[in-house]
């Protein structure tokens, strides 16, 4: 199948290091990278519900002259055909649409804020309102460039959990990359989760597929999580509770991506992942 | 953990799966309230700060008001809101006409800050644009909220624009006729009611919060046939003011943009001269009712030479005030303009035929009111609808009628698209439902890729391929070479000769025999290209490659099956 991953090209070397995690994805799992450099500092995603004002920190605009030349090398460095994206349609003049109908996206842990801002602990509120809307799970990568060789789903046992394991086992199938299941136990059995596999019918592909399941029924979350491989793409589902949801019960996406520094590949309410 | 509530948008509850004309008149009466209290909220907000300033504009220093006023409504859409700026309209029209009237939540209040800055401070500019944008920004939000459709979408953006226009003018029939002419383009069934509500809830709730107040007081007007045989004139005349007017705010639109200076440097620059012109005539600042009252009420003491001239320096300041930057609308302008140009035509009819019993000036001043907005919106509806209940003239249809049909059939003639229209024209971005260019727009390439072609192999004989022949169900065939890059086509019409020699089959590659020259698309390639393309090479269908891998087909056939489909999703409410 034809897929692209859209990457915003920032000329930086923290934007090298992202761009270098995009193209190893790409490869692993045969996917296009679409870059686009911006011009503007902020544009446009208009999804089917919602409309995302993305603004860009000043460094997405560092030394333009150069930029398409970096990205370039680096993509001919990657062994792929470079593909560069330039709006054509703006709400304003200087605010271009971006278009939704990618089946991957590459984001920092925040569009918005300073590279040197940027650290684990903070998922910006864009890349929260994209992961929400967006029919493509959006991929946020560790800060350094560091190549997976293995998968690891969080499966918590709802509707985008299982949405998350799917596209694990659909990438851990393109790879041929082991793929584990880690659980934290709330209130249910491991036998209570196999169910839920197993009503899916996803049961004896993921027999195929599964190298280990990392359940734990005791300890903290965050403890627990040391048993993530720092070499693993994590794939999680992420809900997309409202604010107050989120600030009263707090949100298990924003704990893990405080925790672990792998590169995550989030799944969103609307995406709809096939095997 | 689940949460002890879940919350399900409306949209989704059985009650209203049924049938959304409830659901929608009920949300279109909610957008009215909530745009009628943005208009009013615009509203006393201009007073006030009109109030405040006016003290201030017996100073000399008094032109750099405008400037302040304009550098801060600039610095704040671009800094604080991170807004591109615009006029306001044409972005919902945008929005309306390709996303379904998706937009942001901050467009809600953003420009009634920015152009209250911008009016209060003596920039030619009407409110008009910023609240419809306010109040479309609305009925998108709510609509987001309550998990509605583009089509439901869309009616509760015009409902938004109709409440505002209600409200602000306190003109329910002018704000539904807008709705429906401008911001939407078409004339549904479906949406007329939602829209009509929410027209009669904007107008409510400013007749509650304001009193039941109209802009300018009814008078009664004697006209005689030799008035209507002159309206002739006046449109002729209104149609030249409205061609000035769009040309005048394009030109220093484009020269500001090519000025390498900071927005809100530009803005002041235009607020500054806009001042300067204010020294001289000041009932060119601000939106200026207060100079249409006196016209209308035969009280405006400059003469004829001085009418004329302001007409030119309302144009020039309107389009400095809005061409650098500055944040409004060219409702208010629109009218101020009509009105002395009516005044000029009045007077000059009465200077050189000083016999004719010709009616009062003020009925001149509503007919060139009306005269200008029809002809910078090319909207002949609203024109005359917004002037007969925002004078209360019901007696003067017939020449309002012949004023707005000439003077948009004038303008139409020399500017082919209106004021709001034309950028979105000129980019290709305006494409109201139901026509071509939007159904072509809504369809991808990879909805229309036909997948069932078998490919073949480069070094494949001739015989293997004959058995591929009677399996397959198409006349044409992708080849590949063994690494999976797409090599070209065969076409059966290419190779008849070859299937019916025996003694070719194990002689002769599928290689030789492809088309190698053939022409591609790539799945990123929009379908009006794609179509261009195969008309221009006489093509039916094409091989769709990415990568140089071979996807599918694309063909005309497929494509006007999808375009039937989408057709009539697009077109489903206009026969409900």
């Amino acid at each position: 199948m034809y897929s692209q991953l859209f990457h915003i090209f920032r000329n930086t070397p923290l934007g090298r290091e992202t761009f270098l995690q995009s193209l190893y994805f790409c490869n692993q799992i045969d996917t296009t990278p679409i870059v686009y450099i911006p011009e503007f500092i902020k544009f446009l995603m208009y999804f089917d519900n919602d409309v995302v004002q993305v603004d860009l920190d000043d460094s997405y605009l560092t030394d333009p002259a150069t930029a398409e030349d970096h990205a370039r090398v680096l993509l001919e460095s990657a062994n792929l055909k470079p593909n560069f994206f330039a709006p054509k349609n703006f709400t304003a003049s200087t605010l271009p649409d971006i278009p939704t109908n990618f089946e991957f996206m590459c984001c920092p842990r925040s569009i918005s804020d300073l590279s040197s801002k940027i650290g684990l602990g903070y998922i910006g509120p864009r890349v929260r309102r994209i992961v929400t809307s967006a029919r493509f799970p959006v991929l946020i990568t560790s800060a350094v460039y560091k190549p997976w060789t293995r998968l690891v789903v969080f499966f918590g046992g709802s509707a985008n959990a299982l949405n998350a394991l799917k596209l694990g086992m659909r990438i851990a199938r393109q790879t041929g990359m082991p793929l584990e299941i880690f659980t934290q136990a709330e209130n249910r059995s491991r036998e209570d989760y196999a169910a839920i596999i197993r009503d899916y019918y996803v049961e004896d592909e993921l027999e195929r597929l599964q190298q280990r399941w990392i359940f734990f029924d005791e300890g903290k979350f965050e403890t627990n999580l040391y048993a993530v491989p720092h070499d693993a793409l994590v794939i999680l589902g992420a809900y997309g509770h409202g604010l107050i949801r989120n600030l009263v019960f707090g949100s298990k996406m924003e704990n893990i991506q405080s925790t672990i520094p792998n590169n995550l590949l989030i799944v969103g309410p609307n995406y709809t992942a096939g095997i | 953990m689940r949460s002890p509530i879940s919350w399900r948008p409306p949209a989704t509850w059985h009650f209203f799966r049924s049938d959304d004309r409830l659901l929608l008149i009920v949300a279109g009466a909610i957008v009215g309230i909530c745009s009628g209290v943005a208009a009013v909220a615009l509203n006393q907000s201009l007073i006030a700060v009109l109030g405040y300033l006016r003290p201030y504009r017996a100073y000399w220093w008094a032109f750099v008001l405008p400037a302040v006023g304009a550098a801060l409504s600039s610095l704040f859409l671009n800094k604080i809101m991170r807004e591109g700026a615009g006029h306001g309209v044409p972005e919902v029209i945008y929005s309306v006409s390709r996303y379904g009237g998706l937009m942001r939540f901050r467009s809600s209040f953003s420009r009634l800050i920015s152009s209250c800055l911008t009016i209060g401070s003596g920039g030619s500019a009407g409110p008009e644009a910023p609240i419809v944008m306010s109040g479309s920004a609305i009925g998108s939000n709510i609509a987001r909220l309550l998990g509605l459709n583009d089509r439901q979408r869309v009616t509760l953006v015009g409902c938004g624009a109709a409440g505002a226009i209600s409200a602000i003018f306190n003109a329910p029939i002018a704000g539904l006729i807008f709705a429906m002419e401008i911001i939407l383009g078409e004339w549904a069934a479906s949406n007329l009611i939602p829209i009509a509500i929410a027209a009669v809830a904007g107008t409510e709730i400013s007749h509650l919060l304001q009193g039941k107040q109209i802009p300018f007081s009814h008078h009664h007007f004697n006209i005689g046939a030799v008035d209507i045989v002159a309206c002739i004139g006046l449109a002729v005349f209104t149609a030249l003011a409205s061609i000035m007017l769009t040309r005048a705010i394009r030109t220093i639109h484009h020269q500001a943009d090519g000025i390498q200076l900071p927005g809100w440097l530009k803005a002041a620059g235009g607020g500054c001269a806009v001042g300067l012109i204010g020294l001289y005539l000041p009932m060119v600042l601000g939106e200026g009712y207060h100079a249409i009252r006196e016209m209308m009420e035969g009280r405006f003491a400059p003469g004829i030479g001085l009418v004329f001239l302001a007409v030119l320096a309302k144009i020039m300041a309107t389009a400095l005030t809005l061409g650098s930057g500055g944040s409004g609308g060219i409702f208010a302008p629109c009218l101020v303009i009509g009105s002395f140009a009516g005044l000029t035509y009045h007077r000059a009819l009465a200077y050189l035929w000083p016999g004719v019993d010709w009616v009062q000036e003020g009925c001149f001043v509503l007919l060139g009111m009306a005269g200008l907005v029809s002809g910078i919106l090319q909207a002949p509806l609203t024109g005359i609808f917004l002037i007969v209940e925002i004078t209360g003239g019901y007696e003067v249809i017939l020449p309002l009628i012949i004023v707005s049909a000439i003077s948009t059939t004038i303008c139409h003639y020399m500017e082919p698209a209106s004021f709001y229209l034309k950028d979105l024209v000129e980019k290709g971005q305006l494409m109201r439902p139901g026509t071509d260019a939007r159904v072509l727009a809504d369809l991808e390439v990879h909805e229309l890729l036909e997948t069932d072609c078998i490919t073949v192999h480069t070094d494949m004989l001739l015989r293997d391929f004959v058995d591929i022949v009677k399996q397959s169900r198409r006349n044409l065939f992708p080849v590949e070479d063994h690494t999976g890059q797409f090599q070209g086509m065969i076409y059966m019409d290419d190779i008849r000769p070859y299937l019916f020699d025996p003694l070719m089959y194990d002689t002769v590659l599928v290689g030789q025999l492809m088309n190698s020259h053939v022409k591609t698309v790539s799945p990123d390639d929009d379908v009006v290209e794609v179509l261009e393309r195969m008309d221009a090479e006489g093509l039916f269908n094409m091989p769709v490659v990415a990568n140089h891998r071979f996807r599918g087909m694309i063909s005309k056939s497929t494509l006007l099956d999808q375009y039937r489909k989408e057709l009539m999703v697009q077109t489903y409410h206009l026969n409900r």
